[in-house]
């Protein structure tokens, strides 16, 4: 129980750790100063606000007859506010369209290793 | 933010343990662009809510933000989200 405990300190501090880096760079683009005590409200707040996600996107997983969550249950989280949800559709597109390149790279550069092999390959027979 | 390389985010360790953290059946897994996406919405969350209470202060015509901005713009920002 105890080691649980300092698994969850530590991931807090992680997750103020990122708010307040997040929150800094907003509040000097609003030229406007931020108070210690504000910026661990928002970092509690986003903590327990993971919560309600997690449990949420579980919940969205399991109605699928799912037990991996997936990037639909994510959209589907976000489905309350119009914009936040066409950004989020956004992001998932971008994010798919760059798996799609990379696996198309990897393609490429598997193709390219085989015809160097093979061409290796012949020059050693016509060596030979 | 002009530069979108250079935009602060969570950790995607972060998030995937967090996540974890909070599952009450062990056997739920998370793929890996779920965690990407929902580091995002995560960052999207502390955006707006600093961007309200920023707002809320400039309202009031003070230099920072501070706790009692935070409690005031806490309950329409997790009716939204």
């Amino acid at each position: 129980m105890d080691e649980k405990e300092a698994h969850t300190q530590r991931l807090k501090a992680a997750v103020h750790y990122t708010v307040s880096k997040i929150c800094q760079s907003t509040v000097a683009e609003c030229e406007k100063q931020i108070s210690k005590q504000a910026v661990a409200a928002i970092a509690e707040t986003t903590f327990r606000q993971c919560e309600i996600f997690a449990k949420d996107l579980e919940a969205f997983a399991r109605h699928a007859k799912r037990q991996t969550i997936t990037v639909d249950d994510v959209k589907l989280l976000a489905r309350r506010s119009t914009a936040l949800s066409s950004h989020m559709q956004q992001k998932s597109e971008e994010l798919a369209m760059n798996n799609q390149e990379l696996k198309e790279k990897r393609k490429k550069n598997a193709a390219k290793r085989k015809s160097k092999e093979m061409e290796g390959n012949e020059a050693e027979e016509t060596e030979s | 933010m002009v530069d979108p390389a250079r935009e602060v985010t969570f950790k995607k360790e972060t998030v995937s343990k967090l996540l974890m953290l909070f599952f009450k059946d062990d056997k739920s897994k998370v793929s890996n662009d779920t965690v990407t996406l929902m580091a995002e919405m995560l960052r999207i969350f502390v955006i707006e809510a600093t961007r309200r209470a920023v707002k809320h202060a400039e309202n009031e015509d003070c230099v920072g933000v501070d706790l009692e901005h935070i409690e005031r713009i806490l309950p329409q920002l997790l009716l939204d989200f």
